[in-house]
């Protein structure tokens, strides 16, 4: 008997924690979702409405378009973003990337940028990805003190080259992509 | 939408003459006015109704399943990527900045860093939060904070009727590409550094 009570107390103990699980982990979804997802949606929407219904648009698409559609100018674009002075600067929440990507998005949307430079563009606005947080990430790593006074110049300095050949890869890698 | 605009909506569907003099100025000002959020409202539904329910699916899923597996799983994975030797390089600075970004995400995923050698930490650094955008395409439950990185430019090919499957998975591939070139140059720069400082 007790046997069979084991049992039946074994399988609903591990059915619990499974749904335990999953009942959590849509509890942290809708969490961050909530916090994180929809914030940044709003604030997007109402940058789209402006881009789309003043002369904004017009006017970003003149200084974006250009550069955005061409590999010189996603290699411009990608230079000024690792420039070490700049790059902490323009990390904070990736949010200098999300405008850009979304500003970059509704000119493709409308037909200023051909589509198969999305795949270089996304490179080419984020060069900069993570240089804000480099001295956080490797305390994270649990760095010595000597290590992030290395790390940091170390990451910036990487930058300046792995961020336009990042842009150059994806550039050769988009070929194919979106064409007939 | 709103009470508001219905109104300013209604107004402009009825058959008068357009308003002039300096009220018809307001009037217009006023119309110009709400058309912005009007067209925010619009935008921000499709992405709620758009994107929003799958990502929270999707949210689900894979925090379920991390959680079913275990984070601390991958420590070992850790340990493994921190032995020298140039077979050990994609390890480091492909598979475990993936494994840690997928499973930890951003910006847990960094602290795998702790099983590494320090002359390898910056650069693992650098190789695993460059990963934290590529990723976003297919799994977006990584870093949805910073979405918009990738569904910025997604909703220009979507708006162009085009799929995006194609787009996502040449990020995540050029993306471990990147990474990976990221680990090398950064692991140099760090050790020529660390050797002018003398550490």
């Amino acid at each position: 008997m007790s046997a069979i009570n084991n049992v039946i107390v074994k399988i609903g103990r591990s059915v619990g924690g499974v749904v335990g699980t999953l009942y959590q982990a849509g509890r942290d979804s809708v969490d961050t979702t909530i916090r994180n997802v929809i914030p940044f949606m709003a604030f997007i929407s109402f940058i789209i409405g402006l881009i789309l219904t003043t002369g904004v648009g017009d006017w970003i698409a003149q200084g974006l378009t250009g550069s955005a559609s061409s590999l010189a100018g996603l290699l411009l674009i990608s230079l000024v973003c690792a420039i070490p002075i700049l790059s902490p600067l323009l990390g904070p929440g990736a949010v200098i990337a999300q405008i850009v990507g979304t500003l970059l998005g509704v000119e493709i949307g409308k037909g200023n940028i051909p589509p198969q430079y999305s795949l270089p563009a996304l490179f080419a606005i984020n060069p900069q990805v993570g240089c804000d947080f480099i001295p956080v990430g490797l305390a994270l790593g649990e760095a010595e003190p000597e290590t992030v006074e290395v790390g940091v110049p170390a990451v910036l300095f990487s930058r300046m080259v792995t961020g336009p050949l990042a842009v150059v890869i994806a550039y050769f890698a988009s070929f194919g992509l979106y064409t007939k | 939408m709103n009470l508001h605009s219905l109104m300013i909506q209604s107004a402009a569907d009825a058959t008068v003459d357009k308003p002039e003099g300096f009220l018809g100025v307001l009037a217009t000002a006023a119309e110009d006015f709400i058309s912005v959020f009007n067209k925010g409202g619009e935008v921000l539904l499709s992405l709620m109704g758009g994107i929003l329910p799958t990502l929270v699916v999707l949210l689900t899923a894979v925090n379920a399943l991390v959680r079913l597996i275990g984070p601390e799983k991958i420590e070992s994975l850790g340990r493994a990527a921190a032995q020298p030797g140039i077979q050990w390089y994609p390890v480091r600075y492909m598979v475990l900045p993936f494994v840690a970004v997928f499973m930890l995400t951003n910006p847990m995923a960094y602290t795998m860093g702790r099983f590494l050698p320090e002359r390898y930490k910056p650069a693992f650094y650098d190789s695993s939060v460059s990963f934290v955008h590529p990723i976003l395409g297919i799994f977006p439950h990584a870093n949805p904070g910073e979405l918009f990185v990738y569904v910025g430019i997604a909703t220009g090919i979507t708006t162009l009727g085009l799929g995006l499957g194609d787009l996502a998975v040449r990020f995540l591939l050029v993306g471990l590409v990147v990474i990976f070139i990221r680990g090398i140059v950064t692991e140099a720069i760090t050790a020529r550094m660390m050797k002018k400082a003398g550490v």
